[in-house]
């Protein structure tokens, strides 16, 4: 039991600290939407980071994949049916079928090339959700639907007006998505992508197809970032082409470097950050506060890049 | 037919002939050396049957099979491991770690999700057994990039290994290594060649090593045969003396 | 029918010519440096504004000649003191620096002269229209043909005929080498990148011309710019400038047939040709 607790200690605290989010958002002043906000974009972060931190490839098109996932989620409801999990399984679907299909696009490039076609890539999207005027409300965004309430049939979860039930609605998503996520990770399949983070020779010659590889971490990857962007869109029962603009996959980037790509949770703990720095940002300097989220990059790679749980992994270590 | 069949092959680039009109035939279980003055071809000559490079001319066969237009990928995967001048491991992973990745490789995981509750222990076992054979148990659990020269190598033999190869290519398996480094590693192939009958193919610059190991030997010059035989008649070959000479003089 | 068609080929070729400007410096700093710069389109709109606010005290002329020099100072300075410094460690972080940047210059400008458009004067008779039936062809848009041919060639002579430029291209083939054989390349890279903003700021000064100013105009060029260096081929520079013209035509006439699809064709047409030609147009399989 105590070998347990010590060998998962971090788990139990990230755990612990998630569950109980929303009453201690409450005792520190803040409100429950920043709870969501945070996991929501920390699971987008730690979607992301699947790729970049663990297969070790620089996609900088990532928001694209959130956007799909908030459309999907968001033209289903309004124009198919008022069914909250049937939008979120086509936003999922949406996202995953557009990675799938730009994938063998793209493996074959590496490292800034890599970053450029997928950023690039990303604004397809945009563009057709800005100019689709009348299907997607343009540069408007989507509007006019909402999220239901769902009915299991032997119960009912109200998830309108109910930021708290949302809360753990969309928490529900984020555990299985980790623990899906952390599966592979510890599966042989995962140590391969390891693997060709560490060293893309020696795994070819390891008889790897190293592009088939990518192409499927990208694909895991892209999925659930889909599924973070649907949960992104029901929180606000709106859809801004933004989020899928290309300045929002750096954001995503900084979210990952920020907490520590080398750790499985530091993409959820920069996200944390962020969030919280954002609102704190844009409440005290509300027009230029991209001016100083700027800075906040630029400090980042200078002075902190192993990011926060790099920082704590070292201090541990010595 | 030799199980390795190198024929007549040819690398041009551009202008210029970096392999010109190369044979060699290596027999099942034998350990064949490659040795040549600087410039002599050696490595474009290896990358040429690994298929790192494509030939200009000739034709490359593994156990009766041509391996033209196929990948250094495939080709590790009909048998055909082989280890890099400068080291190539898995840096921030453990040694352990660094054998059992293509122990699993070889088991046909690479695309699971689930480790098989039936192979877990076969599959540790036999990562146990790697590590022991290559001398690495007392260092097992340190990262592969902390390890000196030596050990790393021995490292990405046994990764080699690992895959169950038919035949082991080795580039330069002790460059820029001490004496006792070389030594060491030295012993660890001959053991594998010994104990295992693997097939090797070995480029060495480190006459020591090749003498000691080698049944046959290769020598090129300025990308061509210079002269091919066992140990003892390549040190009474007068024309390797003369190349091995000029070459240094 | 035939008049319109001319008329956006006319608009494409001049807003390709922008997006060759900016992919020309995007692909020098990528090659020799590794760096993909995102604040390529902040410097854009740094040499619009310097020359909005240097006109009234040097007139049109003057700015021209000023706004790309000094935006290509500026360019200097930032890469000596913070670009420079994370050479050598993984892209990313060169990538998250300048992405930052990006947004500093965008926010910067901003607060510095105002989210309005502003009006930038282009002396009157350039404007004129050339001929009553072709209304579009005014002096100002030939103007600038011109002077992007006169950068592109300028830049092609340097490259191809001066020291600076022969290190530059055999810097982005073997850096180590280059190096070994004496030349700084702490001095090179900067110098390139200088060279690759001072395009920028002139795409900028130009722009203000033809597309007024708005703090947002370097955000919209720079993703056309990639798409017209993945289709031309990243290294080749003719590839480059082909690519930016070719979407700049291509978004032009999709804008008669079909208006809502002419951004996104351009990323159609890099699709395409990443399936067909991946490694682009003009540019060698295996680099990258």
């Amino acid at each position: 039991m105590q070998a347990f607790v010590k060998q998962n200690a971090l788990n139990i605290v990230i755990w612990a600290l998630l569950l109980t989010m929303p009453f201690l958002m409450n005792a520190v002043g803040g409100y429950t939407q920043l709870g969501t906000q945070v996991v929501v974009l920390g699971l987008a972060a730690m979607a992301l980071n699947f790729l970049l931190g663990h297969t070790g490839v620089l996609s900088f098109g990532h928001a694209a994949y959130f956007g799909l996932g908030a459309y999907g989620v968001g033209l289903t409801i309004r124009y198919f049916e008022q069914s909250t999990l049937l939008g979120l399984l086509a936003g999922v679907v949406l996202g995953a079928v557009a990675a799938a299909v730009i994938g063998p696009l793209i493996v074959r490039r590496r490292g800034v090339y890599f970053a450029m076609v997928t950023i690039a890539f990303g604004q397809v999207f945009y563009f057709i959700a800005v100019r689709w005027n009348k299907v997607t409300g343009g540069d408007d965004g989507l509007t006019n639907w909402a999220r239901h309430d769902i009915n299991l049939g032997f119960t009912k979860i109200t998830l309108v007006n109910e930021p708290i039930h949302f809360y753990y609605f969309a928490l529900f998503f984020f555990a299985v998505a980790v623990a899906i996520m952390a599966a592979i990770l510890r599966s042989p399949f995962g140590r391969v992508l390891l693997a060709i983070r560490e060293n893309e020779r020696r795994t070819r010659f390891l008889g790897i197809n190293v592009n088939f590889h990518i192409w499927a971490s990208w694909l895991i990857s892209c999925t659930f970032m889909a599924l973070a962007g649907a949960l992104f869109a029901l929180q606000n029962n709106f859809v801004d082409p933004h989020s899928l603009y290309w300045t929002q996959s750096g954001i995503f980037v900084i979210m990952c470097v920020l907490g520590g790509m080398r750790s499985f949770w530091g993409p959820l703990v920069g996200a944390a950050i962020y969030v919280v720095l954002q609102d704190y940002l844009s409440s005290v300097v509300s027009d230029y506060w991209q001016f100083f989220v700027g800075l906040v990059f630029v400090a980042v790679v200078l002075f902190f890049p192993r990011g926060f749980m790099g920082a704590l992994r070292r201090r541990t270590a010595e | 037919m030799s199980f390795l069949d190198v024929d007549n092959v040819s690398k041009h680039f551009g202008s210029l002939i970096a392999v010109d009109g190369v044979s060699m035939k290596v027999e099942k279980g034998e350990c064949r050396a490659v040795i040549g003055p600087n410039g002599a071809g050696k490595t474009t000559f290896f990358n040429l049957i690994t298929g790192m490079l494509p030939l200009t001319t000739g034709r490359v066969a593994l156990d009766g099979q041509d391996l033209a237009g196929i990948d250094p990928s495939q080709r590790v995967k009909m048998g055909m491991a082989r280890t890099f001048q400068i080291t190539e491991i898995f840096p921030e992973m453990t040694v352990r770690e660094n054998i059992r990745i293509p122990v699993e490789v070889q088991a046909g995981l690479h695309m699971s999700t689930r480790m098989p509750a039936h192979l877990r222990g076969p599959l540790n076992e036999r990562v146990d057994q790697l590590i022991e054979e290559g001398g690495l148990t007392r260092i097992a659990n340190r990262y592969a990039g902390e390890l000196s020269h030596g050990d790393q190598r021995a490292c990405e033999i046994m990764m080699a290994l690992a895959l169950n190869p038919r035949i082991l290519l080795l580039d330069e398996p002790t460059a820029g290594m001490g004496d006792d480094e070389t030594y060491a590693v030295a012993r660890l192939i001959k053991r594998i060649h010994r104990e295992s009958h693997m097939t090797i193919v070995l480029v060495e610059h480190d006459m020591r090593v090749v003498f000691n190991l080698a049944d046959k030997i290769t020598v090129l010059a300025e990308g061509r045969p210079l002269a091919e035989g066992t140990p003892a008649e390549i040190t009474a070959n007068e024309k390797v003396q003369s190349a091995y000479l000029g070459g240094e003089a | 029918m035939t008049q319109l068609i001319l008329f956006n080929v006319a608009n494409g070729l001049i807003i390709g010519a922008f997006y060759a400007l900016m992919a020309i410096g995007l692909s020098l700093i990528m090659s020799l440096s590794d760096v993909i710069n995102f604040a390529h389109g902040g410097f854009l709109a740094v040499g619009a504004y310097l020359a909005f606010t240097l006109t009234p005290y040097v007139g049109f002329w003057g700015g021209l000649l000023l706004a790309p020099v000094l935006t290509a100072i500026i360019g200097l300075i930032v890469e000596k003191f913070l670009i420079s410094r994370v050479y050598g460690r993984d892209p990313l972080y060169s990538l998250l620096l300048t992405f930052g940047l990006a947004f500093m210059f965008e926010d910067g400008t901003r607060w510095i002269w105002g989210a309005q458009s502003l009006p930038y004067e282009v002396p009157s008779w350039l404007m004129q229209p050339l001929s009553q039936q072709y209304f579009f062809l005014t002096g100002y848009r030939l103007f600038m043909i011109a002077l992007v041919a006169i950068a592109v060639g300028g830049l092609f002579y340097v490259m191809s005929k001066t020291r600076l430029g022969l290190r530059i291209r055999a810097g982005t083939l073997d850096l180590e080498t280059v190096s070994v054989l004496g030349v700084n390349v702490r001095v090179l890279r900067n110098l390139n990148f200088g060279i690759g903003i001072y395009l920028a700021g002139l795409a900028g000064v130009l722009a203000a011309g033809q597309l007024g100013l708005e703090p947002t105009i370097g955000a919209s060029v720079i993703m056309p710019s990639f798409v017209a260096i993945i289709i031309g081929g990243l290294g080749s520079l003719t590839g480059t400038l082909l690519g930016g013209l070719l979407i700049g035509v291509a978004s032009g006439l999709t804008g008669v047939f079909l208006p809502p699809a002419s951004e996104a064709v351009i990323y159609v047409m890099m699709a395409l040709v990443l399936l067909v030609r991946p490694q682009g147009l003009l540019g060698e399989e295996g680099r990258f």
